[in-house]
């Protein structure tokens, strides 16, 4: 799952309320045979949306929920994927399988369309019945009558033109995680220093004004502020714990 | 090409692919499958080989992905990091610095590292170009690095360009069996190629802070609490905007202009120097050596995006917040 934290979550949430209808517009297109909750789908399809979210560019010149609309349905079909995965195929049941892949790609390079599960049963040789008893068992999350291009669905999909402004209106409190950890190198003066002279939270102060305060010179509190400015400076500049991207 | 259920449990191929003896610098490959079996199997094999040899493994992929190389790799998955790309593949400069800090983590223990990735194609055409130009920074990034990324791609419904884009931005690719492209390129004409040419932005307004830092960062602080943006990125701007303006001061002969204003919901800031602006397309995606370079990593790693132009006004850098 996407990480999130203080502004950052609040932010999610808000962007996340706003498209969930959306998201469960997703969710039930899918077929999920029993074996998927709805709440399962839901919850991945918030992940996708977050993901989306810190991918998304205005300048691709597509609204945002046709954008992430595809990642949200990726991250269903993982999750379909996953949880209907066999635990083993004999390999008689693999080599059907690779035969109705190898099928569906002759059918898709000739024809430019997914082909039905009639024209697989005929094209593989397979009964209907044995065809759809292994694509009950396949890991594939694509299913093969079911319109998952990248591009058909997302006309039928646009959630309304408020939830589609969220997105601007979340932005400045996404992605704050990073910005929260370098925060915290700073102690409590360099904080009440940077803090106070650049008017966060508060009207900015002179450094005569933050010195009086702190019973120190103005010139102590500007070597303060460009100490504090460098070590900022030099966090970023390390290159990040492979932990904050690893899981 | 094998199909599921027909893997060799050690492929030659796989792991000796022609040209690739050297182990002192990276070797980025890219290896495009067709079914998830074909991913893990290969994918496994080839870490496999690794931890075997001695080296550092990673995997980057989905949960799903992760799932199923956990399951592939059984035992051996407890010697191997595991990186979601969900939190990764967001922006490449935040790519770049992940993977570098993963590599050396990794090196701290192991001579080399072996790398798997499950590159994640968007629908936008325009984001193709962004992550095929990521694919040309990864081969000045990390080329100093004893590393070898193979770059994962599902063949299934792969546009043409990101296909295109495969073989230009890595020497080898593995499909039916390995091939060394004869369409590789230059990593930074590619990168250049790839990046979009920025749009003006008249409805940024312009202080004057002349050459003095500090009034800069004062000015600039303003603006963005003018602009209700939260703290703690306030702060990022602020080093980001310092570093671009001190490169400005240094080494561009001075700031002509000061820009900032919001665009499409996020904060942005130019700065526009006098001087004749650089012409590297992967300046600040390179982890700063020796000193050098650091302003725009820096600025790259706290920002969402910088740009870097020539514009009537002067050489600009526009730093997206």
């Amino acid at each position: 799952m996407v990480a999130t934290e203080r502004g950052d979550e609040a932010a999610c949430r808000q962007l996340v309320d706003a498209f969930l209808p959306a998201i469960g517009g997703v969710a039930r297109r899918f077929d999920r045979g029993g074996r998927v909750q709805r709440s399962e789908l839901m919850q991945e399809g918030v992940a996708g949306l977050l993901f989306a979210a810190r991918r998304y560019d205005p300048r691709m010149n597509t609204p945002f929920w046709a954008y992430a609309s595809f990642w949200v349905r990726k991250a269903m079909q993982e999750l379909v994927a996953e949880v209907t995965r066999p635990v083993a195929l004999s390999d008689h049941a693999v080599r059907a399988l690779a035969r109705i892949r190898a099928a569906r790609r002759e059918h898709l390079r000739a024809a430019g369309v997914e082909p039905t599960r009639a024209e697989l049963a005929a094209a593989t040789g397979l009964t209907r019945a044995q065809l759809d008893s292994l694509l009950a068992t396949d890991q594939t999350p694509r299913s093969f009558e079911e319109p998952l291009g990248a591009t058909a669905t997302f006309g039928e999909m646009v959630p309304d033109p408020g939830a589609e402004r969220e997105y601007e209106q979340v932005l400045d409190r996404m992605e704050i995680q990073e910005m929260s950890a370098l925060a915290n190198r700073l102690d409590e003066r360099e904080r009440t220093v940077l803090w106070g002279h650049y008017g966060l939270g508060q009207r900015p102060q002179t450094l005569s004004r933050i010195g009086a305060r702190l019973g120190l010179t103005a010139e102590r509190v500007r070597q303060i502020e460009v100490g504090a400015l460098q070590k900022l400076r030099k966090a970023a500049a390390e290159p990040p714990d492979a932990k904050g991207g690893g899981i | 090409m094998p199909k599921a259920g027909a893997f060799e449990s050690r492929s030659p191929a796989l792991t000796t692919p022609e040209d690739m003896s050297s182990e002192a610098a990276l070797r980025h490959n890219a290896f495009v499958y067709e079914s998830d079996d074909e991913y893990v199997a290969r994918s496994a094999e080839f870490l496999k080989d690794g931890l075997e040899a001695g080296e550092g493994c990673i995997v980057a992929d989905t949960r799903h992905g992760l799932a199923m190389m956990r399951d592939a790799l059984g035992p051996d998955a407890e010697r191997v990091a595991f990186i979601d790309v969900s939190s990764t593949y967001t922006r490449p400069a935040h790519a770049v610095a992940t993977y570098y800090g993963a590599f050396l983590e990794q090196l701290r223990r192991a001579p080399s590292v072996r790398s798997v990735a499950d590159v994640q194609v968007g629908p936008a055409p325009r984001e193709w170009r962004e992550w095929a130009g990521y694919e040309a920074i990864t081969n000045v990034a990390y080329s100093h690095l004893p590393v070898w990324v193979l770059c994962a791609y599902d063949a299934n419904g792969l546009p043409d360009p990101i296909v295109d884009a495969v073989w230009r931005t890595h020497p080898q690719v593995l499909s039916d069996g390995w091939h060394a492209s004869d369409r590789f390129e230059d990593p930074r004409a590619l990168l250049r190629e790839f990046t979009p040419e920025p749009e003006p932005l008249p409805e940024l307004r312009s202080f004057s802070a002349g050459e003095d830092l500090e009034r800069f960062r004062e000015l600039l602080a303003r603006a963005l609490v003018a602009e209700h943006v939260p703290e703690a990125k306030v702060l990022d701007m602020l080093v980001a905007g310092t570093e671009v303006a001190a490169n400005a001061v240094r080494h561009g002969a001075g700031i002509e202009e000061v820009r900032v204003g919001r665009v499409e919901g996020r904060f942005v800031c130019e700065v526009v120097d006098r001087g004749g602006g650089f012409d590297d397309p992967m300046a600040g995606y390179l982890v700063p050596r020796d000193g050098t370079g650091s302003g725009l990593w820096v600025a790259r790693h706290l920002a969402w995006r910088v740009e870097s132009f020539r514009a009537p006004r002067g050489f600009t850098v526009r730093i997206w917040l």
